[in-house]
């Protein structure tokens, strides 16, 4: 699955550590998910986009 | 939740309790694989010293002493679910999938020994074991070997996949 988490991350000049700690996972999750090796769960998608003030579909794309 | 508040303040990972690994922590793997480390103490003790005397044990206390293994052993799997519980999603599905291969794997590899050693493969590679041995690792203590053998092998098999 496609998604911005990188860009939108590095919009707010986090690191990837940063982020999973906002989100409650793990460094790896993170850059499991932005290399689109992993797709996130549904609450963990919902907690992306709450936290970037944005609808899930603006963040993540199906290919 | 399957797990404790205290294990959680910060997220389990699998690391922390393969020896060698950079987040390895005795401490978390103590805390995990407790419980093992005291199923295995019962059975060398079973099989060691209470072998002998068995025999003269009322049935009570040798069914008490095989009983107390397998208690030790379900506390075990209870830290093992609280300790993949405190993972976050991706480690948890890379340490269930690993889980799920190894037992799967470990049994598949049992049946087909056993079935092998039946028609008698081992002996025309191996010879005849000395009576009353034979080819079959059909024991406790081969499937855990095995389990723990193919729970490696598929952690390092799908944690490539997202790496």
């Amino acid at each position: 699955m496609k998604n911005r988490l990188r860009e939108l991350r590095s919009a707010k000049q986090w690191s990837q550590s940063d982020l999973a700690e906002k989100l409650g996972v793990s460094r790896q999750t993170i850059n499991a998910i932005e290399t689109e090796k992993y797709d996130p769960s549904l609450p963990l998608a919902f907690k992306v986009a709450r936290l970037f003030k944005l609808q899930i579909e603006q963040i993540f794309e199906s290919e | 939740m399957l797990y404790s508040a205290d294990m959680n303040a910060k997220l389990n990972v699998p690391g922390e309790i393969f020896m060698g690994n950079k987040e390895y922590s005795w401490k978390m793997d103590w805390r995990v694989n407790g419980w093992l480390f005291v199923a295995t103490m019962i059975s060398g003790f079973t099989d060691i010293i209470f072998r002998h005397v068995a025999s003269q044990l009322p049935l009570a206390a040798r069914a008490g002493i095989q009983v107390a293994e397998f208690l030790a052993l379900a506390l075990w799997a209870r830290s093992l679910a609280r300790w993949i519980g405190g993972m976050d999603e991706m480690h948890r599905r890379i340490t269930v999938s690993a889980a799920l291969f190894a037992v799967s794997a470990t049994f598949f590899v049992l049946m087909l020994w056993h079935r092998m050693d039946a028609v008698g493969f081992f002996d025309s590679i191996f010879g005849v074991p000395k009576a009353p041995g034979s080819w079959d690792i059909c024991t406790v203590c081969h499937g855990f070997l095995l389990m723990t053998l193919f729970y490696f092998l598929g952690h390092t098999v799908f944690n490539r996949r997202y790496r």
